[in-house]
């Protein structure tokens, strides 16, 4: 995992600067700024806690003195339900089962975007009561519905460089893993066999499949035209800018984003920003005319992307299509 | 659950009410005048001055939305209510309901006559420079109500918060919730919003297909069960029982009455021992509490109307369940049997609720409110319920109970 050396990446801040929006007939300004506040936090009664993460890879709970219910994270310092009876500090495992099955986000924050997707599950650990939250990840590629469910067995995986936080750990099924691995307290990430970001092997073209995608790319080429003629869908993708490689058995062409515009180049480009490969063009050409999310045809495994972090152009894309389509609606509506 | 003890207060009623457009951006305008707008609009349905307004709850959620801290002092003297009590709500995306529950407070008590209810919220001001789009700022700016310690820093947002709470109903009940149903409910609210112009999305009608088709946002949320941010302000005016007659006789509009509030805020963590999993125990709380006050025994027999707070459609749907509406585990009965469909005896979000009115955020449940006073008063209806929920996990519920006797 990349390790950020400011809290603040540089790449997130703006530059100072204001520009005039101007919206029936009138000029309205809009300013770059942002509202910011350092910290140096104390960490207070959770210091134990984090710093057994960092330090010692141990995952410690809360122990009540009075009804003996063991609470992970350690939320407090005396249980709300005896009168306000002291906790003790208490090691827990380091698997443990989900409460419930876990959501998977696949449209992160902008801190998160690069994250995504990823689960974010309740594991109950052994020795626990109660569940801790934390970030769930499979080794086998991206996560998908159906991997982790209610009762899935979780190990903890801690991060090789910690700082003392709750995203210096993270969770894999124990499935997933060797019965040494799920044994060993403070199992490290680069201990773990993560599946290698590789293209898919499409496979060679039927003559038959040559004809279909010579009719889609046709398709396709029209599609393009119609959203660079809307103003509403170029929306979608102003300031972007993106190279991207398409492969199917049996063509391979380049799709190409350029500040509010997307247009087809074919061939194999020179240079992209990521690779789609897909066996069945129609999943791209369906995904543009709005019948079925792109996002769902990588969920689904029926369209492969090489970076993660470009599902932010997915959902320009998505958005594209689905801009469109509305015009189109209403357009229809309106007659 | 906390016991109600029994309620003895002065009658409370609604006397005017206003929105602004809801609008998923409002580069014409900051949050002051959208708040002034909203209060003028109110105060002239009333058709009193603000002379006549002994106090004001603001609803407004997010400082960072609002890029201030102590965002309401401004207000004050903009809405021209200098040197009257001014109390700002913010509790989640329940702040609407929460600030209607706190005005109702002010009157009952007899603590003041008249109250104005005022939410506002401006949110796609966020902007992120990276990806070049306001929706992933905007949704950072909420995650930051997750929990700073534990929570913030693996993701945390309110949709794959409300994603948590849904996928363990569905643990529980795997043959409810279907796709089917959310995608056709949002279809159903789609057509609700056409007669809303102050919505957000007033002619985006969706198929149930194209609902199955959008994209996950959140599994297992797609992007037309979701709401959508919205900027925007609306207004209630509230008052006690004489006064309220009297402003009545003078517009003409007849007063629709509180009858009963409700509020409940659960655990936030959740746990064995330490949460109802798998429910929204504030939703069941908050309208148990309300039903009593009301001296409501059958909702789904007594209320008519409901401006429920759709922030995700699986959401709407066990909401109602808690609610009483429907049984937990069958919720699918909405449409199933009928429920909410056009013709079925509950008509659920005739705004088109958060999902197509908008959703800004501390405006959104007064909204509701102005919405359930239309339906009661234009429609001859008798009874409606508006409900809120916010904050991790559900974890906020209130309910309020509105009544029309004419
Ligand atoms: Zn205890």
């Amino acid at each position: 995992m990349e390790q950020r050396k400011k809290v603040i990446p540089e790449s997130y801040i703006p530059i100072e600067a204001s520009r005039t929006l101007r919206l029936e007939g009138k000029d309205y300004l809009l300013m770059n700024d942002a509202m910011y506040t350092f910290y140096e936090r104390s960490m207070g009664e959770f210091s134990q806690f984090f710093m057994a993460l960092r330090d010692e890879k141990k995952i410690l709970g809360c122990r009540c003195s009075a009804c003996g219910i063991v609470r992970c994270p350690p939320m407090l310092t005396h249980c709300p339900d005896c009168a306000f009876a002291p906790t003790e500090p208490i090691e827990v495992g380091q698997t443990g089962k989900l409460l419930s099955t876990p959501p998977i986000t696949y449209f992160a924050t902008s801190m998160f975007l690069d994250k995504a997707p990823f689960g974010r599950g309740r594991v109950v650990l052994e020795g626990a009561d109660t569940a801790l939250s934390i970030m769930l990840y499979t080794t086998t590629g991206i996560l998908t519905p159906g991997i982790m469910k209610k009762g899935t067995e979780i190990k903890v995986v801690f991060q090789d460089e910690r700082t003392g936080q709750i995203s210096d750990i993270f969770g894999v099924p124990t499935s997933e893993l060797t019965p040494e691995q799920v044994q060993k307290p403070g199992l490290l990430t680069s201990e773990l066999n993560w599946a290698a970001v590789k293209e898919p092997d499409l496979g060679q073209a039927t003559e038959e499949a040559k004809r279909v995608s010579q009719g889609a790319l046709v398709e396709l080429e029209s599609l393009l035209k119609e959203m660079n003629a809307s103003k509403r869908a170029s929306k979608a993708i102003e300031n972007w800018k993106r190279t991207i490689a398409v492969k199917t058995p049996a063509v391979e062409f380049g799709l190409i984003i350029d500040n509010g515009r997307i247009w087809l180049e074919k061939g194999r480009p020179k240079s992209s920003d990521f690779v789609m490969a897909t066996e069945d063009i129609r999943v791209l050409l369906d995904g543009l005319n709005y019948k079925g999310a792109i996002t769902d045809a990588i969920v689904k495994r029926k369209l492969w992307i090489s970076k993660n972090i470009e599902f932010v152009t997915i959902f320009k894309l998505d958005r594209l299509a689905r801009f469109l389509a509305r015009e189109k609606k209403e357009g229809a509506a309106k007659g | 659950m906390a016991k109600k003890k029994s309620f003895a207060a002065r009658k409370v009623g609604i006397v005017g009410a206003s929105v602004t457009p809801f609008k998923g951006r409002w580069v014409e305008k900051t949050f002051y005048d959208l708040a002034q707008w909203a209060t003028r609009d109110a105060l002239k349905d009333a058709g009193i001055s603000p002379a006549e307004v002994d106090a004001v709850a603001y609803g407004i959620y997010n400082d960072i939305f609002e890029r201030a801290a102590i965002p309401e002092h401004p207000l004050q003297g903009i809405i021209g209510l200098p040197n009257k009590p001014g109390i700002r709500v913010t509790n989640g995306g329940a702040t609407g309901i929460y600030t209607i529950a706190s005005a109702f407070a002010f009157v009952a008590s007899g603590m003041y006559d008249t109250a104005l209810v005022l939410g506002v919220e401006k949110a796609t001001d966020c902007y992120d420079f990276v990806s070049r789009s306001a929706t992933p700022e905007v949704i950072k700016t909420i995650a930051w109500s997750g929990d700073s310690f534990f929570e913030q820093k693996i993701g945390w947002t309110a949709s794959d918060s409300y994603a948590e709470v849904i996928l363990a109903y569905m643990d529980e009940h795997p043959g409810d919730l279907k796709p089917e149903v959310t995608a056709k409910i949002s279809s159903v609210l789609s057509e609700h919003v056409k007669t809303n112009p102050y919505a957000q999305r007033q002619f985006d009608q969706v198929t149930p297909e194209e609902v199955l088709n959008s994209r996950y946002i959140v599994y297992p949320l797609k992007e037309m069960e979701i709401c959508v941010y919205s900027e925007g302000a609306a207004a209630l005016i509230l008052a006690e029982e004489e006064t309220a007659k009297a402003i009545a006789k003078n517009t003409g509009r007849p007063v629709v009455w509180i009858t009963g509030v409700g509020l409940s805020n659960e655990w936030s963590f959740a746990g064995k021992g330490m949460n109802h999993w798998g429910r929204i125990y504030s939703h069941h709380v908050a309208a148990q509490q309300a039903y009593e006050m009301a001296g409501i025994t059958d909702p789904a027999k007594e209320i008519q109307v409901i401006e429920l707070h759709d922030a995700f459609i699986q959401q709407l749907e066990i909401s109602m369940a808690e609610m009483g509406f429907v049984p937990m585990g069958r919720a699918d009965a909405l449409i199933d049997d009928g429920l909410m469909l056009d013709g079925g005896p509950i008509s659920v979000n005739p705004s088109g609720g958060l999902l197509y009115c908008g959703h800004a955020v501390g405006a959104s449940n007064i909204m509701s409110a102005w919405a359930a006073r239309n339906e009661l008063i234009d429609k001859g209806k008798h009874r409606a319920l508006v409900h809120g929920t916010g904050s991790t996990i559900c974890q906020y519920g209130g309910v309020a109970i509105l009544e029309h006797e004419d």
